[in-house]
């Protein structure tokens, strides 16, 4: 039976069901009702969990790693200013293999400070050496949380859930929350073989000199790729258990002979969805939900692209000198293939700016141009330009 | 295959993997155990280890403590009374604030043997081991008897007197060495198999060096200097003279001699102050001990302190026996035989115009002081009956350090040299000797000098607590009377806490600061005593040579050395 | 040379301490810094799990593939030792699993980067006994000054020339700091004395909560003595009152080591090059010599230093030796 749930909520009571023993975080908005809930859940005895409210992001990933080292099935969650400064750690969990779940509310960056919803974020910590994968709605969200304590514990590896600030985490609507004995039966016991034990001690974090660091990064990297397979095996088994299939690495959606797609990650996958529903008149589309953009899905993405001779690629994020930062890799993983789509880069929904139904006739509009959009934000409103950029 | 090892997920590594990383290469230095000597043992003339024996009993091993004690001083319970302890004057811990009193715990050592009947750990010699002759069962010549049975020696030993202890027995007053203890140290030692004691044999008149050489492997003089120093006053001598040794045995003997009401003794070393005791013992109203040099430690040129020890000065002080320092006497006033009185002068011992010392009187000092004995006791010469050939015109036989005295296998020692001056001495003269006769007959190598010394700067101060010394009680005065003890000596609970006071100098104490400081875990502790008297080993595949353990070890017991 | 019964790698096996760090570990020759963690674990015991931050007790520890650590133990990031304790405390109470959380730092990574985290992980409350081993600066990166180094002492960023006398500013009181979380349990200790360290390592240990304990760990390398003075060096640290040995509980002083009698503040600073300036022919290096001299009279003082007679537990009788060593232990 669907419960109307705000997204925070669901996402908090998803973690709950996984059973986390050790819940560290440090609030920053729109992570916050997440984080929120979950103390809730704690505090009216729902949920028998460790709940450490640090006193910052730092500490926050921090008190996560060292509850993922010691053995326990840690959780933790932030956003935008809190994601950078965490970021030291971030790169530290992965690079010491420890096990754990990440909730990222994506928001934009400070300055000028916005506290609204673009993906900045998480993709200024794409080479972190986490897993990360996007949601496209709020039972997506639920249902990959649920995914990813199994992802992280197979591959010891940290999996970072990646969210849309506002757009999802503050929307109300009916979801389907699995029941407990589900979620058990999929999720096995937390068991981390590395942990710190006196039993058999452990040293973790050592130094490793120029004779051996270039294999570890070797090994971690191979680590990420091989995680593409338990990706798809928990999204095939959960499937099986919930009856939704969220596609593993990558979803597409449209009619089988559409020669023009759409590739995003995150929330906006719907509203395209809605926009190539009424809007038949429309070339056929396929739009491509790009699942998980660690490990990046090569071959998944070549098998769907093979067909198509225009791809639009649609950043939520801006590397302010070059501009694509997600089209810039599926270009050269397509650029593999013998007859490659024309991959053109736009981003839209900076700093909360809304995403609507128009803007999908505008990202055909691209696909046909004749020039290939290098890269462009899309939605500008020129009369808010200085004037030397108006024109 | 290789074999280098395999990165793991995140670099993990195995516990103490590190262990295969040897430091020990870093080192320029390497530490090892010195077992250096303790100051108190090298100046024990006698040769004992105050060390090794305090550490014993500070572990509350005082059978072993003993047992190390008497390796080399058979008379600890003696020596415990009499001994000016050298030991005491080298002591490490009189820097820290005063010296362990070593001779208490020698004492208490000594007495508790003779209460608990212990023997000696020595093995009796075989029934047809050679035998080497000692002549004079003094200290000197026991210790020679005793040594060569530790030795493997039998030993036969001579004396003209019926009982052996020379001076001890014939000089030293009870009142400090009570007879019960010089018999029992003495009988002991005579009982001991291997050990021949012929008494009322006179060398000289009975036998002579030419009948010892034919029937012993070896030979030791130790007949001390019985014959008193002549002594006169320009010439005249009182017509009742008593000289001080006679009088002491007297006493000694009967327990009574002559009563004076005032009289003058002229000395300055033991036999005049034991006199002067004995004399106020004895009644005498005034005692004045008259001599020519300071108080002992007051003296204001090397020679220009009274020879006697400190401690019996102090303490005939305390009895009352009036000492003229600085005064020598000038004349005798006699009325027909009878002295009336001594005129005394102020004296010093000052350089004359060759350098050498030499007492001078000073004119216009002269002063009356009525007495009526005056009684010389102004040291001892050696008899030279029957040594003649040996002495050869000499005061004393001289000899090597070892004793040699020049002549085929005669050794001598103890007073007779004119070195020695003390039972401790004459015990390590006799001591010495036996080493050397062995390992000259058996063509085995002699005692290694003693070295190094752990000085003081070996010392980390640090580590010691101040503890002060036991105070020895003593009679009051007024009970000082006959001729039992004066000095009780120490309590066991005493004696254990003054061993507690050696600051183990230049040998492990078993502190573990080694152990405990060490940064790299480098000093491994076993659960037994190791070969060099320790229970630490360095483990040099990880020692990297930093020489913390060097200065934190509290008494210098490791000592840094260079690799290279 | 000695006789030994047994194979040294044997005889090692059965020592009757547990040390929690084993030799081949990096450190200088001397290091106090890896005596004092040597102390701290064998005091700890071995079940514990350690966290500990970057500084020269986890990159002399722990070169892969190599590791002098027996207990378990995990470094991640200079300043967050106290919140990956944390997380590992929130671990084993969520497991059931009652070995002590320590946390090893240095001064930077406490005094300085750390201190946030710290200062989070006490007024939470974890059950973590927390140690800084202070050795008064950055050591591993090449001794630069933090804000635990003394005033006048020469670093490599706040060195010693024509216009300035090393260090500017006082060491910071870390300890009222910490203390005025409404601590259970803060002290000082030193490597110079091991019994007293070990005494509390063991209070640390058993109080249920945040204990805090500041080890002061000569350094050779950044202070200018030879390793093997190291322990002479942090006992004339203490004698001269520079170094206060004091235990605080919830901000009470509840005990101190006294000093019998104090020695003179010059005499620690001239066993250390990094004071050497200090006793240059200048009314100024006379003035900063003082000034040292006061801040030692102060401790004393301010903490009651001054021992009424000798006592077994004052700063010349708390570490006098006895032949305790032959006891098995
Ligand atoms: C009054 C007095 C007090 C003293 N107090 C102390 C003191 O407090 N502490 C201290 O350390 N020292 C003291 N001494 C010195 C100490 O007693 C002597 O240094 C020591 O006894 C010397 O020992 P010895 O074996 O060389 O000679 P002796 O003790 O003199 O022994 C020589 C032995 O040889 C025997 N003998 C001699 N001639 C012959 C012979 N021809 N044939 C056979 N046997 C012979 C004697 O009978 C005697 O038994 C004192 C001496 C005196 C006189
Ligand atoms: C965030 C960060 N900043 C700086 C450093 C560089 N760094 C590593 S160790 C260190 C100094 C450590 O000093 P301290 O904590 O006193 O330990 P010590 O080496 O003296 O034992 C510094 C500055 C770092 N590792 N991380
Ligand atoms: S303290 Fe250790 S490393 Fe240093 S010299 Fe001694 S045994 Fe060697
Ligand atoms: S430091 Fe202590 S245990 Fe080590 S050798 Fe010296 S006395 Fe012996
Ligand atoms: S630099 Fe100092 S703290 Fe670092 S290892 Fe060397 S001595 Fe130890
Ligand atoms: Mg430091």
């Amino acid at each position: 039976m669907p419960l109307a749930l705000e997204g925070s909520q669901a996402i908090a009571r998803a973690v709950a069901l996984c059973r986390p023993q050790v819940v560290s975080a440090y609030p920053i908005t729109p992570q916050t009702h997440i984080v929120e809930n979950i103390a809730k859940l704690v505090a009216d005895g729902a949920l028998d969990c460790e709940y450490v409210s640090v006193e910052s992001e730092h500490s926050a990933a921090s008190t996560a790693l060292g509850a993922a080292a010691a053995g326990a099935r840690a959780y933790t969650a932030t956003a935008s200013q809190g994601m950078l400064y965490m970021s030291e750690v971030l790169f530290d969990i992965s690079g010491l293999r420890v096990p754990l779940v990440l909730t990222c509310a994506n928001r934009a960056l400070s300055g000028p400070l916005s506290i609204w919803n673009d993906q900045s974020d998480s993709m200024a910590v794409r080479d972190a050496g986490w897993i990360q994968l996007y949601c496209t709605s709020n039972q997506e969200a639920i249902d990959t949380h649920i995914q990813a304590f199994r992802i992280a514990q197979e591959t010891t590896l940290p999996v970072m859930v990646c969210v849309d600030g506002f757009t999802l985490t503050h929307t109300m609507e009916p979801l389907e929350l699995p029941a407990q004995e589900t979620v058990d039966a999929f999720l096995p016991a937390h068991r981390f073989a590395r942990m710190l034990d006196p039993q058999a001690p452990l040293t973790i974090g050592t130094m490793v000199g120029p004779e051996a660091y270039s294999e570890v990064r070797h090994d971690h990297h191979h680590a990420l790729l091989a995680a593409a397979d338990n990706i798809l095996r928990a999204n095939a088994d959960w499937a099986a258990a919930s009856g939704r299939d969220w596609g593993g690495l990558l979803r597409a959606s449209g009619p089988a002979d559409a020669r023009i797609g759409i590739l995003g990650l995150g929330s906006l996958i719907g509203t395209l969805e809605d926009a190539a529903e009424q809007h038949p008149e429309l070339p056929p589309t396929r739009i491509i939900a790009l699942r998980a953009f660690r490990p990046f899905p090569f071959e998944a993405l070549q098998a769907i692209c093979a067909d198509l001779d225009e791809l639009v690629v649609v950043e939520r994020a801006i590397s302010p000198g070059a501009g694509a930062i997600v089209a810039a890799e599926v270009r050269a993983a397509l650029s593999e293939l013998p007859r490659a789509p024309r991959v053109h880069a736009v981003a839209a929904g900076l700093g909360g700016r809304d995403i609507g139904i128009g803007l999908y006739p505008n990202l055909l509009e691209v696909a046909q141009n004749e020039k290939i959009e290098r890269f462009r934000i899309i939605d500008l409103d020129p009369q808010r330009l200085p004037e030397e950029l108006s024109a | 295959m290789s074999n280098k090892p395999r990165i793991t997920p995140g670099g993990v590594a195995q516990a103490g993997a590190a262990m295969a990383y040897h430091t020990g290469s870093w080192r320029t230095q390497r530490p090892t155990h010195v077992h250096a000597i303790a100051p108190c043992h090298h100046a024990c003339p006698a040769g004992e280890d105050p060390q090794a024996y305090l550490a014993l009993l500070d572990e509350d091993r005082p059978r072993e403590a003993w047992e190390a004690l008497v390796a080399a001083n058979p008379l600890p319970g003696v020596t415990g009374r009499v001994c000016p302890h050298f030991c005491e004057s080298a002591c490490n811990r009189s820097e820290l604030d005063e010296a362990v009193a070593i001779h208490s715990v020698e004492r208490f050592l000594g007495d508790e043997a003779l209460a608990q009947g212990w023997a000696y750990p020595v093995d009796p010699p075989a029934a047809d081991a050679p035998i080497v002759a000692a002549v004079g069962a003094g200290p000197a010549g026991l210790s020679f008897a005793y040594h060569a049975l530790q030795l493997g020696w039998r030993a036969r030993l001579f004396d003209a007197l019926p009982e052996a202890g020379g001076v001890c027995r014939s000089a030293i007053p009870t009142y400090r060495l009570p007879r019960t203890v010089l018999d029992g140290e003495v009988e002991r030692l005579l009982s001991l198999p291997g050990l021949e004691f012929q008494p009322h044999m006179r060398f000289g008149l009975d036998f002579d060096l030419q009948d010892l050489l034919q029937d012993h492997a070896g030979v030791f003089l130790g007949l001390g200097t019985q014959r008193p120093h002549p002594w006169d006053i320009g010439g005249a001598i009182p017509a009742d003279l008593h000289n001080g040794l006679d009088l002491l045995k007297e006493w000694l003997d009967h327990g009574s001699i002559p009563s004076y009401r005032r009289v003058a003794v002229v000395g300055g070393g033991n036999t005049s102050v034991d006199l002067a005791r004995v004399l106020k013992r004895a009644g005498a109203e005034h005692v004045y001990l008259v001599t020519h040099a300071a108080l002992p430690n007051q003296g204001e040129s090397p020679g220009d302190e009274m020879p006697a020890l400190a401690r019996e000065v102090a303490q005939a002080l305390e009895e009352g026996v009036e000492i003229l320092t600085h005064k020598g006497v000038h004349r005798l006033l006699l009325q027909g035989e009878r002295v009336v009185g001594v005129e005394i002068t102020h004296m010093k011992k000052l350089p004359d115009a060759s350098g050498h010392a030499v007492r001078t009187a000073f004119e216009g000092t002269e002063t009356v002081l009525p007495v009526d004995a005056v009684i010389p006791a102004v040291g001892e010469v050696i008899d030279p009956t029957g040594l003649e050939a040996l002495l050869n015109g000499a005061p004393y036989l001289k000899t090597d350090q070892d004793g040699f005295a020049g002549h085929a296998l005669v050794y001598a020692g103890g007073d007779m040299n004119g070195r020695s001056g003390t039972v401790t001495e004459a015990i390590g003269d006799g001591r010495r000797a036996a080493m050397a006769l062995h390992a000259r007959v058996r063509d085995v190598e002699a005692y290694a000098p003693l070295s190094p010394i752990a000085g003081w700067e070996q010392i980390n101060p640090a580590y010691y607590e101040p503890s002060p010394r036991i105070q020895e009680t003593v009679l009051p005065v007024a009970k000082r009377t006959g001729c039992a003890e004066i000095e009780p000596g120490p309590s066991a609970h005493q004696a254990h806490r003054e061993a507690g006071r050696c600051l183990s100098c230049g040998m492990c104490l078993a502190c573990d600061n080694c152990f405990t400081l060490c940064p790299d875990q480098a000093v491994l502790k076993s659960p037994e005593n190791l070969e060099d008297g320790s229970r630490y080993v360095f483990d040099y595949d990880y020692c990297k040579g930093c020489g913390l353990c060097a200065r934190e070890c509290p008494c210098g017991f490791i000592q840094m050395i260079d690799e290279y | 040379m000695t006789a030994v019964p047994i194979p040294l790698s044997d005889l090692r096996r059965r020592q009757p301490r547990f040390t929690g760090i084993s030799p081949g570990h990096r450190a200088c020759q001397g290091c106090g810094e890896l005596l004092a963690a040597r102390l701290v674990t064998e005091a700890a015991g071995p079940d514990v799990v350690v966290a500990n931050a970057t500084g020269c007790l986890e990159v002399t520890t722990t070169n892969w593939p190599d590791s002098a650590w027996r207990v378990p133990w995990i470094h991640s990031l200079f300043e967050n030792t106290a919140a990956v304790a944390s997380g590992i405390e929130a671990a084993l109470k969520a497991q059931s699993r009652s070995s002590k959380v320590l946390a090893f730092a240095g001064d930077g990574g406490t005094f300085d980067i750390g201190f946030q985290a710290l200062s989070g992980m006490i007024e939470r409350g974890h059950n973590v006994l927390y140690v800084c081993y202070d050795n008064e600066a950055y050591m591993n990166t090449g001794v630069q000054r933090s804000g635990s180094t003394p005033v006048g002492a020469a670093t490599t960023t706040s060195p010693a020339g024509k216009e300035r006398l090393g260090k500017r500013h006082l060491k910071k009181d870390i300890l009222s700091i910490i203390a005025a979380h409404y601590m259970p349990y803060a002290a000082t200790a030193t490597v110079a004395y091991p019994a007293d360290l070990r005494h509390k390592v063991r209070r640390a240990i058993e109080v249920e909560g945040p204990t805090f304990l500041l080890v002061h760990s000569p350094c050779p390398q950044g202070w200018g003595h030879d390793g093997s003075r190291t322990v002479e060096v942090a006992r004339l640290g203490v004698q001269s009152g520079l170094v206060p040995l004091i235990e605080l509980e919830r901000g009470a002083v509840t005990g101190v080591m006294p000093i019998r009698e104090p020695r003179p503040v010059a005499d620690y600073l001239k066993a250390q090059a990094r004071f050497r300036h200090l006793f240059a022919d200048s009314a100024e290096a006379a003035r900063e010599l003082q000034h040292l001299q006061a801040l030692a009279e102060h401790n004393i003082e301010r903490y009651g230093l001054s021992a009424p007679g000798p006592e077994a537990h004052d700063s010349e009788g708390a570490d006098t030796v006895r032949r305790g060593g032959n006891q098995w232990a």
